[in-house]
């Protein structure tokens, strides 16, 4: 019993609390203050999104570089297109290589011990 | 609804004198919520700023002019749980005690023997203040938007995105703690700030 009367106060308790704490006018600096703070957040954001395009840009740069690294010199060679074996094998004919003593395996030739 | 949609839409794309009208619309009501959920007159404003500053930076995502109340609504929780939030951070004592005085009101208003008018809505100021602060911040803006401003669960629901169910016991709960701190208070006790259990935040 007690307990429902105290719900009861409790009830009346917060039905008067919303008049005791009416709606408050604004004062007349609210909208200016308003929009100096929308404004304040507009240059941020502006200043973050100027800093963001300079640094995509910069890296979209630097890919266009590593790409032309990447690129150019193999495409100076078009000549090169297999492994590095065969690539020695053709600049150096068989006759210059043994002249250096690095003699091309012959499978007929008899093996010696 | 108190703007047009129109407005609304009038706002979401860039006008700004649409967006003055829409805060010209609401800010009396959204002032007078926040200051009911943060007890504190002279930071309302400033709460009340963050709210629309807020919502002027996230109107793009309205969709349905159904949820744009529920969702200022949203904003308003937000910003007030927000504030709450680094004021309990600044001083942890502040929701705690009943001075003397609340504590003679608390049996003035269970008696009934009040005297002036303005001197009992500011005595029902401090009790309902001081009986709030025994809950967190969290359930204290969840009952002061059912008890004082009157939402309905199915407003409560847009507000939070969480099912009536939940709602309801978590209402049930706080507001069993808020009738303990009062009955504790109308036997002369000071109703301290409990230590609870955290929720997940909601919405």
């Amino acid at each position: 019993m007690e307990r429902w009367d105290s719900e009861k106060e409790l009830d009346a308790l917060f039905a008067s609390y919303k008049s005791a704490v009416p709606d408050p006018d604004a004062s007349a600096n609210f909208m200016p203050e308003l929009w100096g703070r929308i404004d304040a957040r507009r240059s941020v954001t502006l200043r973050v999104r100027k800093l963001t395009q300079v640094f995509v840009g910069a890296a979209a740069a630097l890919c266009l570089l590593f790409a032309m690294i990447e690129v150019v010199p193999t495409s100076t060679h078009p000549e090169v297109h297999g492994t590095y074996v065969d690539m020695l094998a053709a600049t150096h004919p068989a006759d210059n290589l043994t002249a250096l003593g690095i003699a091309p395996h012959d499978p007929a030739e008899p093996t010696t011990k | 609804m108190l703007v047009e949609f129109e407005q609304i839409q009038k706002a979401q794309a860039g006008d700004d004198a649409a967006f003055n009208q829409v805060v010209a619309a609401y800010r009396k009501r959204i002032l007078g919520t926040i200051a009911r959920l943060i007890g504190r007159p002279e930071d309302v404003e400033d709460v009340g700023q963050e709210v629309f500053l807020r919502l002027y930076y996230s109107l793009d995502q309205l969709r349905t002019p159904e949820v744009f109340e529920p969702w200022l609504y949203r904003l308003t929780v937000n910003a007030s749980y927000d504030y709450l939030r680094k004021q309990r951070r600044r001083s942890e004592s502040r929701m705690s005690d009943l001075s003397e005085q609340q504590v003679m009101m608390a049996d003035a208003v269970a008696g009934g023997k009040i005297s002036t008018e303005d001197q009992r809505q500011k005595q029902v100021k401090e009790l309902v203040e001081s009986l709030l602060g025994s809950v967190s911040e969290q359930d204290r803006i969840l009952l002061t938007l059912k008890e004082v401003e009157g939402l309905s669960l199915k407003e409560l629901e847009k507000i939070y995105s969480v099912n009536e169910n939940a709602l309801k016991v978590r209402l049930f709960r706080a507001r069993q703690r808020v009738l303990s701190a009062f009955e504790a208070t109308k036997g002369g006790a000071k109703p301290g700030r409990r230590k609870e259990k955290k929720y997940g935040a909601m919405g």
